[in-house]
């Protein structure tokens, strides 16, 4: 966990290596909440950038669009 | 013959201007008549002038020899010369005594046939390969900021390559360069207008073009100056010159060459609609890629966070699981399932009974078995 916003594919690796950890059941009970809450937190951030990216592609090729020669 | 006479000053023999003029001018006589070739320049005649006047110019290094040849002669040649002509003058060396001035006395002059054009160009095109002039092709601009255009100030065949050139790619810019295009000063406009257009901000490339004409028409092409100012041009030169069959040498200096103007446009400016085309299907597979990343992006996190969502619970499950297992171990190791196989705990004043010979005749005893106690008597 790094102190400034991770980048998506940070945050993406961190979660898969959270789930992957979870799976194979080496986490204590108190700790596999506490890494389910974080990859929780994890995907949240994941989806967002991955709207956010959408968002700006449509808006782009929106306006290539109206642009067409 | 006059003998030149010199002065005596003690031991040095000195001669008098006009003497050692005459001694050289009577020297040179003895050399015999030559053929000469050159260019014309600077013809003078005047119907008041015994003679008429011209240089003799070498076109390859313009090394110069002033002629003269008697007026009536020169007339009596009618070759109508104007400058820039390439001639061969048969005459002989001969002082101007009154002034020094060594020229060329002409007996005659006669033009340059095609039969003399054609072998000089053979010369000249073997000449200019062992050189390396012909071996430069520089690729051309895929789309030029601006066009050169060297043109006759013939109408038809300068609008002939302007539209062509503007039909494929109606925003290019062309900055055109009228210029003679044939007769002997054709050549030295000709490097002047490549000169400055390759030096005009922006022009990426030069187009010297001429329409179709006879051999002579076309000679400038060939002329050694023109061929070294294309092969030395600072910015591709496309030679567009005659026809097919014609094969003027700036053809082969030049970095490319077309036949037609048609095949010049195609040269020098790519297709306007083709370009356009293909920019739009590049700009759809850029929309199309950049929605294929987020995509796959996409697929991945919903598969962890699916695997995410499903975790606890297993983790749960598992640890019950363990739990589970070890409750079973636990109960294995307990005397119950011991006693559900059938066997019994035999308990006199609540000690176990260990051995035979801790119980006597008649004695009570208790009995524990799977389900339950009883009480029994020793006997």
């Amino acid at each position: 966990m790094s102190a400034t916003e991770p980048t998506f594919e940070e945050a993406q690796r961190e979660l898969e290596q959270i789930v992957e950890r979870l799976e194979r059941g080496e986490a204590g009970l108190d700790e596999a909440i506490t890494l389910w809450e974080r990859g929780e937190e994890l995907y949240e951030l994941c989806v967002g950038r991955l709207d956010a990216a959408q968002g700006k592609i449509e808006e782009l090729a929106r306006r290539a669009e109206q642009t067409r020669l | 013959m006059s003998k030149v006479e010199a002065i005596q000053y003690g031991d040095r023999k000195v001669y008098a201007v006009a003497a050692f003029n005459r001694g050289v001018a009577e020297w040179l006589q003895r050399l015999p008549t030559v053929w000469v070739e050159g260019e014309v320049t600077e013809l003078r005649r005047n119907a008041r002038w015994q003679s008429v006047f011209f240089t003799l110019k070498d076109p390859a290094d313009g090394a110069c020899l002033g002629v003269t040849i008697a007026r009536n002669r020169f007339d009596a040649l009618r070759l109508d010369l104007a400058d820039g002509e390439r001639v061969h003058v048969f005459g002989r060396p001969e002082l101007f005594e009154a002034r020094g001035d060594f020229r060329m006395r002409a007996l005659s002059i006669e033009r340059f046939g095609l039969g003399d054009h054609l072998a000089a160009l053979e010369r000249l095109k073997k000449k200019l390969a062992a050189e390396g002039v012909f071996e430069r092709k520089r690729p051309l601009p895929f789309l030029p900021r601006r066009i050169g255009l060297v043109t006759g100030n013939d109408a038809a065949a300068k609008q002939d390559v302007l539209a062509t050139i503007t039909s494929r790619f109606p925003a290019a810019r062309i900055v055109v360069a009228e210029t003679l295009v044939q007769g002997p000063l054709a050549a030295n406009a000709m490097i002047e207008a490549l000169r400055e257009l390759a030096a005009a901000p922006e022009v990426d490339v030069v187009v010297l073009s001429r329409g179709g004409g006879s051999f002579e028409d076309l000679l400038a092409f060939s002329d050694e100056r023109l061929v070294r100012a294309v092969a030395a041009c600072p910015v591709p030169v496309v030679s567009a010159v005659g026809h097919e069959q014609d094969n003027p040498l700036c053809d082969l200096a030049a970095d490319a060459r077309a036949s037609t103007p048609t095949a010049a446009a195609r040269l020098v400016v790519p297709d306007a609609s083709e370009v356009l085309g293909r920019l739009e299907r590049t700009r759809a597979g850029l929309a199309r890629g950049a929605r294929r990343v987020v995509e796959r992006r996409r697929e991945r996190v919903v598969q962890a966070h699916d695997r995410l969502r499903r975790a606890p619970a297993l983790a749960v499950e598992r640890k019950r699981a363990r739990l589970e297992h070890a409750a079973g171990r636990l109960r294995a190791l307990s005397p119950r399932a011991t006693l559900e196989r059938g066997y019994a705990i035999v308990r006199t004043h609540d000690e176990i009974v260990r051995a035979a010979s801790a119980v006597t005749s008649g004695d009570e005893v208790e009995v524990e078995v799977a389900d339950g106690r009883f009480g029994a008597r020793v006997e």
